[in-house]
C-alpha cells in the first residue's frame, strides 16, 4: 500500500476537492440559505396560493421576491447562470488544486499553494515535531484527512497538507514519521540517506512492520463528561444558581429573582460553549503506544490523529483539580516545542498538547511511565501524592509557611534519571517532569519579601508550552544547591554523557522498534538533534 | 541583606545570588551614569513642581518634595549598588537586582540568537545592552551597559559558542 501512495521526490497534488472542502463552511452555508429561501418560496407559492404572502415579505427584501417571479418567468437563463455559477466556482476550485503541490524530497516536506500570490512552504524532517492527521467533519464525509506537520517556530509553524484520501494520509504520516525518526537516528548527511529510493523503501517497511499499536488508555465519553461539567466555571455557575433559588425561596421574592436571569445569560451562555467545546475536543479519546512514540486520537466531530515521537517530549505534566479528587481522577499535558504554545489559539494548545483528558491515577501513572520509562514509578507516586522531605525530595522549609500556608510541605523536587520532578498544591496537586536534556534555562529568583525569609524561587525553564516548572520557595541555601546541581545534570546530558539518550526515549532493550530499527540504538556520544 | 550568604562559604565554586567568590564581570559604570541621568529626568521636575507649589499655595506640598527626593535618593543608592554581573565556562550566568534579586544561567548550546540594542542615551555613552534568547521567550536574559566594542565580541562568542555546543531543543 505504502509503495503505491508515496513516490518521493515527485511533486504530487492535493485531492481535486480539497479547495471546495477548505472554503466548505462558507458555501455550505451559502447553498444552504439559497435553499431555505427558495425553499419558502416555493411551499408559500403552492400551498397558499399567495393567499398569506405576509410572512415571507417581512423577511426577504422585494427585490428577492422579484428575481424568483424572474427564475419562473425565464426558466433557461437561469438555468444558464446556474450552469456559470458551477463553472465558475469548479474553474476557480481547479486552478487552486493545479497550482497547490507538495513533495516530500532532500530531507524535507515542501508545499507550494498559491496562483497570484505564491507561498512556499519547507518543513526540514528533523525539525518535525509531531505529525498530525485531522479530519474534519466534511472531509469526512468524502474519505479525506488533512495531515499537518508540526515544527517549532511560532504560532504559524505549521505545515497543512489538506486535503489527501485517508488511506495516503495515513500512508504518508507512518512515512514522515519514520523519515523524522531515521533523521535523528543516523548521523549520517540525512540528504543522502534519503535520496536513495530503495533507502526509503526500507525506511517505510521496517518501522510498519514492528510497530505494534498498543492500546494505553481509552477514555469513556461518559467519565469525559462528568470531568468537564466539574470545572471551576460550571460550579460557580450551579453556586450562583443554588443562591439564587435560596434566596428567592426564603424571601419568596419568586418573580423578582427571575430579573437576574437575564444577566446571568451571557456568562452562562460562554461556560457552556467553553465546557461543550472541551467535550467536542476530548470526546472519543484513545491513546496508543507506538513504540517511538505515542498516538492519540480523539474529537467528537472533528477526529485527529497526532503522533508525538517521545524524544520530543520537553516537560510532562500531571494535575488533579480539586474538584476531581473525591474521583481521583488527573490529566495529562506535556510541552512539546512549537505546539500549543501561547502564540496559538488557547483552545487549540489545550487540544494538542493534553495527552489524557481525563483518567485514574492509574491510567495516568502508564501514560507518565510510558513518556518517561526512567523515572520509577514510586517516584511518580511521590510526586502526586507524597509530602514533606523523604526518599530524596527536597522541600521548602517551614520558612516557606508566610507564602505558601497550605503546601510548603508539599511544594519540592527530586532529582531521577534523566528528569527532574516537581511537585506542587495541596488542593489542585500538581507534578512536573522535566528531562535534563529538555532544560534550556534555570532562573533563581528572591524578591526582598523572599529574602526577609530567605527563600527563593527556582525555574526551571523547558521550550514553550502550558507548562511551566517553578519550584516555590525553596531555602536560600537549598535553593542554590538545587541551582547549581541541575546545572550541572544539564550539562551531562546535553554532552550526551550523561545516562539516557536521547533524553526519555524509552529503554533499547525494553522495546520492538529501537532493537529492530535498521540503525539500531543512537550511539550514546552524539549531542541529541532537534 | 548584604550580608554573604552561608552557603558562598562552604563550596566557594558555588554561583550564588550574592555573588561568592567567582570572577564577576561588572557591568560598565557608565551604565549608572545613564541609570542615574533617566531618574534624574523624572525627579528633577518633580522636585521643581512641588516646590513651587509648596512656596506659592500651600506649605504641605513641601512634605511631597521630600518625599521625592527620598525617594529618589533611595533609588540612586540602588542604581549604584545594583551589580548585573556575568561569568562565563559552559554556561552564562546572569546576576542582577538588588531588591528583587535574580540569576539566570544559559547554556550556550541552547542560544538561539543575540540580539544588540542601544538607544540615543546609551549610545552617547558608548554602551549597549545585548540579549540572549533561547527557544523559549521566558529564558533568556540581557546584560545591560556593556561597552558597544565589548557586547559586539561578547555576540562573537556566543554565537560560536553556541555553533560549537549546539544542543538544540
Amino acid at each position: 500500500v505504502t509503495e503505491a501512495v508515496i513516490r518521493d521526490e515527485e511533486w504530487q497534488r492535493l485531492h481535486p476537492l480539497s479547495p471546495l472542502l477548505r472554503g466548505g463552511v462558507v458555501l455550505i452555508a451559502v447553498i444552504g440559505y439559497v435553499a431555505s429561501q427558495f425553499f419558502d418560496r416555493f411551499l408559500s407559492s403552492i400551498n397558499l396560493d399567495g393567499i398569506l404572502p405576509g410572512p415571507d415579505i417581512g423577511i426577504g427584501p422585494a427585490g428577492e421576491d422579484g428575481a424568483l417571479e424572474q427564475v419562473v418567468a425565464h426558466p433557461f437563463l437561469a438555468l444558464l447562470a446556474l450552469v456559470l455559477l458551477v463553472a465558475g466556482v469548479a474553474g476557480v476550485n481547479w486552478v487552486a488544486w493545479r497550482f497547490s503541490r507538495f513533495r516530500v524530497a532532500g530531507g524535507q516536506v515542501e508545499l507550494r499553494t498559491g496562483v497570484l500570490f505564491r507561498q512556499h512552504r519547507q518543513v526540514r524532517l528533523e525539525r518535525v515535531q509531531a505529525v498530525e492527521l485531522s479530519r474534519p467533519i466534511l472531509a469526512r464525509l468524502f474519505g479525506l484527512a488533512s495531515v499537518v506537520v508540526q515544527s517549532a517556530g511560532g504560532s504559524d509553524s505549521q505545515l497543512a497538507l489538506s486535503f489527501i484520501s485517508l488511506n495516503r494520509a495515513e500512508a504518508l504520516r507512518e512515512h514522515l514519521l519514520a523519515l523524522a525518526g531515521q533523521s535523528e537516528v543516523v548521523p549520517a548527511p540525512a540528504d543522502h540517506a534519503l535520496g536513495t529510493p530503495p533507502a526509503v523503501g526500507d525506511a517505510v517497511a521496517s518501522p510498519r512492520a514492528p510497530v505494534v499499536a498498543v492500546p494505553v488508555v481509552e477514555v469513556p465519553n461518559g467519565r469525559l463528561f462528568v470531568a468537564t461539567i466539574l470545572h471551576g466555571s460550571t460550579i460557580f455557575l450551579g453556586a450562583v444558581l443554588f443562591a439564587g433559588l435560596i434566596t428567592a425561596g426564603v424571601l419568596s421574592v419568586g418573580p423578582l429573582a427571575l430579573a437576574g436571569v437575564p444577566a446571568m445569560l451571557p456568562a452562562a451562555f460562554f461556560i457552556v460553549l467553553g465546557r461543550g467545546k472541551e467535550m467536542l475536543t476530548h470526546g472519543n479519546f484513545r491513546l496508543v503506544d507506538v513504540g517511538t512514540g505515542v498516538r492519540v486520537t480523539e474529537g467528537l466531530t472533528d477526529l485527529r490523529t497526532m503522533t508525538i515521537p517521545l524524544n520530543r517530549v520537553q516537560a510532562l505534566e500531571v494535575i488533579q483539580p480539586i474538584w476531581w479528587r473525591p474521583l481521583g481522577w488527573w490529566r495529562v499535558r506535556v510541552n512539546v516545542a512549537g505546539v500549543g504554545s501561547s502564540g496559538s489559539g488557547d483552545g487549540e494548545g489545550e487540544r494538542e498538547t493534553t495527552l489524557l483528558p481525563v483518567g485514574t491515577l492509574d491510567d495516568a501513572l502508564r501514560v507518565l511511565t510510558l513518556l518517561a520509562p526512567r523515572v520509577p514509578a514510586s517516584q511518580w507516586n511521590d510526586a502526586v501524592l507524597g509530602e514533606g522531605p523523604q526518599r530524596g525530595w527536597q522541600t521548602s522549609s517551614a520558612r516557606a509557611k508566610l507564602f505558601d500556608p497550605l503546601s510548603w510541605r508539599r511544594n519540592g523536587w527530586s532529582d531521577t534519571d534523566g528528569a527532574v520532578l516537581l511537585r506542587s498544591g495541596r488542593l489542585t496537586r500538581r507534578a512536573i517532569a522535566v528531562p535534563h536534556a529538555r532544560i534550556q534555562s534555570l532562573t533563581l529568583q528572591q524578591g526582598w519579601l523572599q529574602a526577609s525569609r530567605r527563600v527563593a524561587t527556582l525555574h526551571v525553564i523547558p521550550a514553550p508550552g502550558p507548562i511551566s516548572p517553578v519550584i516555590d520557595h525553596l531555602d536560600t541555601e537549598a535553593a542554590h544547591d538545587a541551582f547549581d546541581r541541575l546545572n550541572e545534570r544539564a550539562r551531562d546530558a546535553r554532552r550526551g554523557a550523561g545516562p539516557i539518550d536521547p533524553p526519555l526515549a524509552p529503554d533499547p532493550a525494553g522495546l520492538v522498534d529501537w532493537t529492530q530499527h535498521p540503525s539500531g540504538v543512537p550511539e550514546p556520544g552524539r549531542p541529541d538533534p532537534l | 541583606m548584604d550580608d554573604p550568604d552561608p552557603a558562598t562559604s562552604v563550596s566557594p565554586v558555588q554561583v550564588t545570588l550574592h555573588g561568592g567568590d567567582l570572577p564577576w564581570q561588572p557591568v560598565s559604570p557608565n551604565l549608572t551614569r545613564v541609570r542615574l541621568i533617566t531618574l534624574a529626568l523624572f525627579a528633577v521636575p518633580a522636585i521643581i513642581a512641588t516646590v513651587v507649589v509648596g512656596v506659592l499655595v500651600t506649605r504641605w506640598a513641601l512634605l511631597g518634595t521630600a518625599a521625592v527626593v527620598l525617594v529618589a535618593l533611595w533609588v540612586a543608592w540602588l542604581i549604584s549598588r545594583q551589580v548585573s554581573a556575568i561569568s562565563c565556562d559552559e554556561e552564562i550566568v546572569i546576576r542582577k537586582g538588588r531588591l528583587f534579586r535574580s540569576l539566570v544561567s544559559v547554556p550556550y548550546g541552547r542560544l538561539q540568537y543575540v540580539d544588540i540594542q542601544s538607544g540615543p542615551l546609551m549610545r552617547a555613552h558608548g554602551i549597549a545592552s545585548c540579549e540572549i534568547h533561547t527557544a523559549s521567550p521566558e529564558s533568556g536574559g540581557s546584560l545591560p551597559g556593556l561597552p558597544v566594542a565589548e557586547a559586539e565580541a561578547l555576540r562573537e562568542r556566543l554565537s560560536a559558542r553556541g555553533e560549537a555546543q549546539r544542543a538544540g531543543l
